[in-house]
């Protein structure tokens, strides 16, 4: 039996295990799914999987296996699937339908597993759905209401994007004759030339993953909606699957350079460049820091994209280097999200702030996420931007794209600085005079993947090894790393790892200051205590210095804020729907009505019959 | 008998023509009650029409001048040429049952649409729609 | 062992007269005989179903006339599958429905249960018949049958929906004698080998003209779009049983009939584009219109129309694999509308609120069902790794085949709207606010074995469909080869 097969048996008996177990015992449920994974993480790693698998079924065979390539993202999904599974059991402990929540998540992972070991195009539609259909069930978990739009939308998106694949995939067999991508790809499927439909329906499909604008509708809500827990692996992981599928159409396009797919790349660098500066934007305005995360989430996968699309070495280089990063801070940042909602009730940013005290080792996480996503040297999120910045420049000359992911990633700083302040730093208020720290359970995943963040700071090298040969895997001639001296065509050599070390101390210097410092006794004032300087103050208002806390930047960049996809969405769905109820006023319920239906088309096939039957 | 024999060869044309005339003008009498009287007893009454025009048209069809009954009788064996097509006759006998069960049932149900609803009009019996 | 198909019809009808005075020695017996007579059946199927994979083809002669004068039961791979499938769903809605309305008087149940078993029956007949005026029959047993039960409850709207169905499915019959006059009088026969071996010799205007009326009058049948007004009220007024056997069986027959006039007795072009095109006018209509529906039934039912519609866009296709992949997806609408109608009579009975609404909050009170309604619905919409993918792919596959892009673009954006509708009504059961909290009615026994049947089917074929390709693939030749159809059935001359 071969060893993939193995673990997505063992998820699935997992999954079903969890769902069932839920109803002996609740306390079980979290720590069943993460045995599951971690049974079958572990067993992933301790055994060789040099074999492909394959399978007939009806007709079709399915083909699954490894490369270095596959291999480099599954790591993503499971190690970021342990550590959030492991945040899960406290997170959830005491919400309703525990066993709904683990299934569908070790279900969901189960997914991912398998869209990554697809080595064929029939199974990696299988797996994509189930990846989907899955995760909508976490989405809607919250509650009611929100299916009807957010959970909804969710699906609708991911619908056009999978069955815009799956025009795709068929078409393929029709050329090709076959389902197999490593075949496929050796007749040029990807190539742009003949049948450029092909790779732009299924690049269609994992952008809308990958929630590039305009597609990108579903994932704010959808981000900040589901329980937090499941939101660091959907917007950790899961947008991965986005960006892996991308890299699998564009790679042979990038290696063999074939003409065609210049323009497309473009397009889908520009929409990236378009999505971080966006998404940035709207990041700023945000009140909820869950918002906020799930705003941010949407701009770093923008990065991602303008990486991948440069079709550099560097690009895809940096490109999978985010995508690590992104994993470890982002999976971190919504964790912190979910801790601080578990403990102080909201993540609303004017409701709470000065938790620093109170959660010393969530700031802590979210003081190295939040400096890793703002790029900002020693910590891993760095590099990254280093990488892409200098593929940029040095490689594909695009300039202008610079100007905007620097624009972006400079506002990124405002936002970072929001969330940090707004939830952590600041007067603390009555409300959260009893909040706690979060539980081990979920601290520890939290400090592994704010560690993730430093380590890779001082040690790039760790990431660059196996996304070296993940790209060699698929065609890029080979690259050039040192485990922690970045340089540069112009010859210049930085070692990293001893500004690493540098900067730590300092910090730990400060943090040990600031520390003892704040021991001495203060009197505290919420900032809902402000006088109000004249003015009067209606009962319940909220003078938060949170409120309208980038102002004057909102009303510079105001029309930006008038451009609101998710209307033109809406509207468009509210219209179609509109028409939808009056066209079915055609079954009025008169059956004198419906006979002549019948005997009018009698009539007019009748009429017809030389144009219809020849 | 020969006489009407003899006027029945004459104006044979004239006679099939009426036969089949009858029979379409039997259904599109039936359709007419059917798509356009608003009374449901009507409207079943229109179904029966229909029923009998096709019924005739079975009939018609099956006819062959100066033929006997399908049946075959010793010493009779040629008769087959000059038989009466029998299948159209076994046909029409069973649409006539089934005609008939259906009249019976669409009366029964008619009489339960009036109890339920107060009118035999069929433009105010429309409580299922869209 | 060698068994006749005529027991398909025999059992039933002997059963149907015997009830009645069944009943007086046994007062039960209305009914227990029906299950004993859907299970002889679907014990024949199998029977059945071995014997024709083996021989090919078993052509059973009535009366002792041989074909093409005589009355002939045809069982193919093709209609021996439909015929074991409509078997085993009719039994199994049986099981579901054995212990329905046991706290009636004994009357109103025996005419249930002799009206459910003749139905069921009739459809096996329109399936095996190899005569045009039997099938004729056939349909109106069935139609009489249906048009009963969508009346059966007095309180309601049936009669309505019953009436309204009567008068469509007469016009449906004028039609269909119409059609078998025109095929008589040019071929003299009604024997459906003999009449497409004669067919050949028909003058053009005279087939067209039998073409359309048969396409009107099964096209009603079939549910097809503008001749579908009737279904969803008749769906939505019958008992939930009977409801999913229009869905499973009654359906399925209609659409046998259309298909096997169409691809067996005519030649014409055309017909396939009709099917592609009509087909996709009656899934996007039935579609949209399900998609703004209050009630939960009659979205059902318009559901159904729609996977009807893209059972006929797959045989307008008509390439072997789309026929392939339309008996798959006839297989799959039976079995999954079928639990679909079933789990929702549970919360319709539960909720005592035929509108959506009703399902707010219902996984608290009936979680099997709900898990059950879930399943269903995703497999419907065709997610892997249920059942309804395999047959929504091989359709696809066969559509690119002949290079139909705006069909498949079509067909998956219709799916999006289902999509949208099935996931509305799951996230109510899930994750609506509970509004009372009655005492559940709990699933009888028999109800929850026939359920979780039907689910493990959807599961296992969807897992692995090489349970059914084997069948399905024997099938789809066979409808196709017509001339080896006719030889089989008069070369025994």
């Amino acid at each position: 039996m071969n060893s993939l097969a193995i673990i997505l048996g063992v998820l699935f008996t997992g999954s079903i295990l969890t769902f069932s177990i839920d109803t002996f015992n609740r306390k079980l449920t979290g720590w069943t799914a993460f045995a599951t994974l971690l049974i079958a993480t572990i067993y992933f790693y301790t055994t060789g999987n040099d074999a492909d698998f394959s399978l007939q079924i009806g007709g079709i065979t399915l083909k699954w296996g490894l490369s270095a390539f596959r291999l480099f993202f599954i790591n993503i999904v499971l190690i970021l699937g342990v550590l959030a599974l492991l945040y899960s059991i406290g997170y959830m402990k005491g919400k309703a339908r525990l066993g709904y929540f683990y299934a569908s998540f070790v279900m969901t992972i189960l997914g991912m597993f398998g869209v990554v070991i697809s080595k064929d195009f029939v199974s990696l539609f299988i797996f994509w759905e189930i990846m989907t259909w899955s995760s909508f069930l976490l989405i809607i978990y919250n509650a009611y209401y929100k299916i009807k739009t957010e959970g909804l939308k969710y699906m609708v998106f991911s619908a056009i994007g999978a069955y815009a694949m799956l025009t795709a995939i068929v078409f393929i067999y029709h050329f090709y004759g076959t389902f197999d991508i490593a075949e496929a790809m050796q007749k040029g499927v990807f190539s742009f030339e003949n049948h450029a439909f092909i790779p732009i329906f299924l690049a269609l499909g994992f952008a809308i993953k990958a929630a590039v604008m305009p597609f990108h509708v579903w994932a704010p809500s959808g981000y900040a909606n589901s329980p937090m827990s499941f939101t660091s692996v959907f917007s950790g992981a899961m947008s991965k699957m986005g960006v892996f599928g991308l890299l699998l159409i564009f790679a042979t396009y990038y290696t063999s350079h074939t003409p065609g797919a210049y323009v497309f790349t473009q397009i889908l660098a520009w929409m990236g460049g378009i999505t971080a500066v966006m998404g940035t934007i709207y990041a700023l305005i945000q009140n909820d820091a869950k918002k906020l995360l799930a705003y941010s989430s949407i701009a770093q996968l923008g990065y991602i994209v303008v990486a991948l699309s440069t079709g550099t070495k560097l690009g895809v280089m940096a490109a999978l280097f985010l995508a690590v990063l992104h994993a470890a801070f982002k999976g971190a940042l919504f964790m912190v999200a979910g801790a601080v909602e578990k403990q102080a009730g909201t993540t609303d940013m004017t409701k709470i702030s000065g938790l620093i005290r109170k959660m010393p080792w969530t700031f802590f996480v979210a003081l190295v996420s939040v400096i890793s996503l703002a790029g900002v040297p020693p910590l891993g999120g760095f590099i990254g931007k280093w990488l892409l910045y200098e593929a940029l420049i040095t490689e594909s000359h695009n300039y202008f794209l610079v100007i905007v992911i620097f624009f972006s990633s400079t506002a990124a700083f405002l936002y970072a600085y929001r969330f940090l302040f707004g939830l952590f730093l600041g007067q603390e208020e009555k409300e959260t005079e009893n909040v706690k720290e979060a539980p081990l359970t979920m601290l520890v995943p939290m400090i592994v993947l704010a560690l993730v963040s430093i380590i890779t700071g001082a040690m790039p090298g760790l990431i660059f090894k196996p996304a070296a040969v993940a790209m060699r895997d698929i065609g890029f001639s080979s690259m050039d790393w040192q485990m922690s001296t970045l340089s540069n065509v112009w010859g210049n050599n930085v070692d990293v790892s001893l500004i690493g070390a540098f900067i730590g101390i300092v910090f730990v210097l400060i943090f040990a200051f600031l520390t003892l410092k704040g021991r001495k006794t203060t009197r505290k004032v919420g900032t809902k205590e402000i006088s109000s300087s004249g003015e009067l103050w209606k009962e319940g208002e909220n003078w938060t210095f949170q409120q309208d806390f980038f102002k004057p930047f909102e009303r510079a960049a105001s029309p930006l804020y008038k451009l609101k996809m998710n209307k033109i969405w809406e509207d468009l769905g509210n219209a179609l729907e509109a028409f939808f109820n009056f066209f079915r006023r055609i079954y009025t319920g008169n059956g004198q009505t419906y006979a002549m239906y019948v005997v009018g088309f009698l009539v007019l096939l009748i009429l017809f019959r030389d144009y219809i039957f020849k | 008998m020969t006489e009407f024999n003899d006027l029945f060869i004459k104006y044979k044309d004239l006679i099939t023509i009426a036969v089949y005339g009858t029979a379409i003008m039997l259904i599109l009498i039936g359709l007419y009650a059917v798509l356009l009287k608003k009374h449901l007893v009507k409207i079943v009454i229109g179904l029966s029409i229909i029923d009998a025009g096709v019924h005739l048209l079975f009939v018609a069809v099956g006819y062959i001048q100066n033929g006997t009954a399908p049946i075959f009788s010793p010493g009779n064996e040629h008769a087959a040429s000059k038989m009466v097509d029998p299948v159209p006759q076994a046909l029409v006998l069973t649409a006539i049952v089934i005609g008939f069960a259906v009249t019976a049932l669409a009366l029964s149900l008619v009489i339960r649409l009036y109890k339920h609803h107060h009118t035999a009009n069929i433009d105010q019996i429309k409580s299922l729609k869209w | 062992m060698v068994i006749s198909p005529v027991h398909y019809i025999v059992a039933p009808l002997l059963a149907a007269f015997a009830i009645p005075l069944l009943t007086k020695l046994y007062k039960d017996a209305a009914r227990v005989v029906p299950g004993i007579v859907l299970f002889y059946n679907v014990i024949i199927s199998f029977v059945l179903m071995q014997q024709v994979s083996q021989t090919g083809m078993i052509s059973e002669v009535l009366a002792g006339w041989r074909p093409p004068w005589g009355i002939n039961l045809v069982l193919t791979p093709f209609t021996a599958f439909l015929a074991t499938m409509i078997s085993v769903l009719g039994f199994i809605i049986w099981l579901y429905g054995f212990r329905f309305k046991r706290t009636l008087k004994g009357g109103v149940v025996k005419h249930y249960e002799i009206l459910q078993m003749m139905m069921v029956a009739g459809s096996i007949g329109v399936i095996i018949t190899g005569d045009l005026f039997n099938m004729f029959v056939f349909i109106e047993i069935v139609g009489i049958t249906a048009y009963s039960l969508t009346a059966f409850y007095r309180e309601r709207n049936g009669a309505e929906a019953g009436f309204k169905y009567l008068l469509i499915g007469s016009l449906a019959s004028t039609f269909l004698l119409l059609a078998i006059l025109i095929i008589y009088t040019q071929t003299g026969t009604l024997n459906m080998a003999q009449i497409a071996e004669r067919m050949a010799f028909v003058p053009h205007t005279m087939k067209v003209t039998a073409l359309i009326f048969f396409l009107i009058a099964l096209g009603i049948e079939a549910e097809m779009f503008p001749l579908n007004a009737w279904a969803p009220d008749a769906y939505e007024q019958a008992p939930s049983p009977t409801s999913a056997t229009f869905a499973a069986v009654v359906s399925i027959a209609g659409v046998y009939a259309l298909v096997r006039v169409l691809f067996t007795l005519f030649d014409v072009s055309g017909v396939h584009n009709y099917l592609i095109v009509m087909g996709f006018v009656t899934m996007l209509v039935a579609e949209i219109t399900a998609i703004a529906q209050k009630n939960l039934k009659r979205m059902l039912a318009y559901s159904s129309i729609g996977q009807v519609g893209l059972v006929l866009i797959a045989f307008g296709i008509g390439s072997k694999l789309a026929v392939f992949g339309a008996i798959f997806l006839m297989l799959n609408h039976a079995v999954i509308k079928s639990l679909l109608f079933m789990t929702g009579s549970y919360f319709i009975y539960n909720a005592d609120d035929k509108r959506l609404i009703g399902l707010n909050g219902m996984h608290k009170q009936l979680p099997y069902v709900s898990a059950l309604f879930s399943l269903a619905a995703f497999a419907i919409v065709g997610f892997p790794p249920f059942s309804g993918f395999w047959s929504k792919f091989y359709i696809l596959i066969s559509a690119s085949d002949q290079k139909m892009m705006y069909l498949i673009i079509g067909i998956l954006l219709v799916t999006i709207i289902e999509l949208v509708y099935y996931l509305r009504a799951v996230g109510r059961i899930y994750f609506a606010k509970e509004e009372m909290e009655d005492v559940a009615h709990r699933p009888s026994v028999n109800a929850l074995v026939a359920m979780s049947l039907l689910a493990l089917f959807i599961i296992v074929v969807g897992v692995y469909p090489d349970i059914v390709t084997g069948y399905l693939n024997d099938a789809a030749s066979a409808l196709l080869d017509k001339a080896h159809y006719i030889q089989q059935i008069l070369g025994s001359k």
